[in-house]
């Protein structure tokens, strides 16, 4: 009984304090923001006749990372204290930088002495929203290469323009992201999705799904029969098994990704590896990761664990990194070539020494007949 | 000796497409293993491979060329092409020499001429390496030198590792081809003499009939 007096006091309590609370009290609904920002022709005169544009597409944004996780306008614009309905911007017209690091700490300390951040010694800011956009962050793990690097990298730079260096750079730039060479010391790993050799596109992970008779959760039940965690060659074999009974003929996309954890933004000139032999020797750390992708509608993407050993097979045949993902059988089959061959020639090099004796005397005969 | 006489069979084309494809067929052979066994081999850097083999695989593209527009230009290509009527017996004639006869020591049954220099065997093995296995090659490396540019092609093919592995086969092949190519040529009258005849043109005709094995 006393401890069902002491649970009653404390709910009153926190309902009261949570009334007294000035943050609670006076909390900003994104809705009220909306008010003004919806408006798409809403935009501030800046210097120099140029003008800044304060619409904000709520349809998008809705779908943003933040507000799916119930970010709020003002938890980002925490300047804004209140608003005042009175005057004709009801918030301060001029808004400090939004602090992203506050919630990204871990990511803002591995930018700190990147080469995008020392840029600003320079004259340039190049604040987080310069790459990830201001309202619209959105789930990066289903993006490919060419996503993500459209996204980020390419708003700035033009890759083609270096790399003179590089062996078939622009192949590079399709299969491997930016920052595997470039953030070194970050994990990646390789991605694989299905291509359907038929409709000739990538195979949603909800149709792949569907084939198989499976959702995300059972994806792993149906296919890894021997309960390891991992899909081995003969389980990926099952499973192209099954989608060939249902008619879908098709091979395993890879691509070479970035896992994205915040030393992905350690970014520094000069520290990209331009070791190919990193990368292209079968022993390579960067294709020990090898997932295949299953992704969803909001952009997040489930990841399997597969045998590397996969990566050497030919259901993976639109992705190879010379020597480093080589078809080893092959490497045999070669040694018996060349055994073969040498074989041959030492074969019949000892019959002819050893025949020798044998034709002199033959020699010798005829020698003797013709005189 | 006063049979022996000589014998102009490797016109001055066909000698230096020889000889640039042979240092070519090296080069590319000890790049490429660097190039597919990386981890095992360390006598470059892989990109300073990469770099050579392929200006390399380039010139001997061109000295293909060189080789196609010789022989086609000239129609002496047909000496490459096996006469059906004759080709099954003198295949087998060849073949019992190799296996039995040349230790018995007798005569090669192909007489090498200028118009008739490959015996059955030859013509059989060099239709397919240089109409089939070489250009193969050299369009699966075009293809490796360049993937994002070829790749409508190499999808056609079946995909990036199908071309590799046709590449490495035949690379596989071409290694093993070489040592046989070698001592073959090995087999004339003197063990240098179709080597000799490979610079200057020249081969000896022997009237016991040496064997000529190697030249192409």
């Amino acid at each position: 009984m006393k401890s069902k007096i002491c649970l009653a006091v404390g709910v009153f309590i926190a309902l009261i304090s949570s009334f007294l609370d000035p943050a609670v009290a006076f909390a900003i609904d994104n809705d009220e923001c909306m008010e003004c920002h919806s408006d798409d022709t809403l935009a501030r005169n800046e210097s120099e006749g140029m003008k800044e544009d304060l619409f904000l597409d709520y349809n998008k944004f809705k779908y943003s990372v933040h507000n799916v996780n119930g970010i709020t306008c003002v938890d980002c614009h925490a300047d804004i204290e209140e608003l005042n309905w009175d005057n004709e911007v009801p918030h301060p017209t001029s808004l400090a930088m939004v602090n992203c690091d506050g919630c990204h700490e871990e990511e803002g300390e591995a930018y700190l002495n990147s080469v995008h951040k020392k840029a600003g010694g320079k004259g340039i800011t190049i604040p987080c929203y310069a790459c990830h956009g201001y309202h619209f962050v959105t789930h990066l793990e289903a993006d490919s290469v060419f996503e993500r690097e459209n996204k980020f990298c390419l708003k700035c730079h033009n890759p083609d323009n270096f790399h003179e260096w590089l062996p078939q750079k622009d192949t590079h730039f399709a299969f491997v992201e930016c920052a595997v060479c470039h953030a070194p010391e970050s994990p990646r790993y390789i991605s694989l999705r299905f291509f359907d050799l038929v409709s000739k596109q990538f195979l949603k992970a909800k149709d792949l799904l569907a084939a198989l008779d499976a959702d995300y959760d059972t994806f792993m039940d149906k296919l890894d029969q021997d309960k390891d965690g991992v899909i081995s060659l003969p389980e990926l074999e099952d499973m192209i098994f099954l989608l060939r009974q249902k008619d879908i003929r098709g091979t395993f996309h890879g691509e070479l990704v970035m896992e994205l954890v915040p030393t992905v933004h350690h970014i520094n000139r000069g520290g990209a590896n331009r070791e190919c032999e990193q990368c292209h020797n079968p022993q390579s750390p960067f294709f020990e990761e090898v997932y295949i992708t299953l992704n969803k509608d909001d952009g997040t993407g489930q990841r399997q664990k597969v045998e590397r050993r996969v990566l050497e097979s030919y259901y993976v045949n639109h992705f190879y990194a010379i020597g480093g993902t080589r078809v080893r059988y092959l490497d045999k089959i070669g040694l018996v070539l060349i055994a073969g061959g040498i074989s041959v020639v030492i074969g019949h090099l000892l019959v002819r020494v050893a025949t020798i004796p044998a034709r002199r005397k033959r020699k010798e005969k005829k020698d003797e007949f013709s005189i | 000796m006063e049979d022996d006489k000589l014998m102009y069979v490797h016109p001055g084309p066909v000698r230096v497409w020889h000889w640039v494809n042979a240092v070519g067929f090296i080069i590319l052979i000890i790049t490429g293993i660097q190039i597919r066994f990386a981890e095992m081999v360390d006598w470059f850097a892989l990109e300073e491979a990469i770099q050579l083999h392929n200006y390399v695989g380039f010139v001997v593209i061109a000295a293909y060329g060189l080789w196609v527009s010789y022989y086609f230009g000239t129609m002496k290509i047909k000496l490459y092409f096996p006469n059906p009527r004759t080709f099954v017996p003198n295949a087998i004639k060849q073949l019992k020499y190799y296996g039995a006869g040349i230790f018995r020591g007798e005569p090669n049954p192909h007489q090498m001429t200028p118009d008739n220099k490959f015996n059955a065997l030859q013509k059989n093995a060099y239709v397919g390496i240089m109409f089939v296995f070489l250009p193969a090659q050299m369009i699966t490396g075009l293809f490796l030198w360049r993937v994002k540019r070829f790749e409508n092609y190499i999808d056609l093919i079946g995909g990036i590792k199908i071309v590799s592995s046709i590449h490495v086969l035949l690379f596989f092949f071409f290694v093993a081809f070489l040592f046989v190519h070698i001592y073959l040529a090995t087999l004339g009258h003197t063990p240098w003499a179709h080597f000799k005849a490979m610079f200057t043109g020249y081969e000896e005709h022997h009237g016991h009939g040496a064997s000529e094995e190697s030249a192409f």
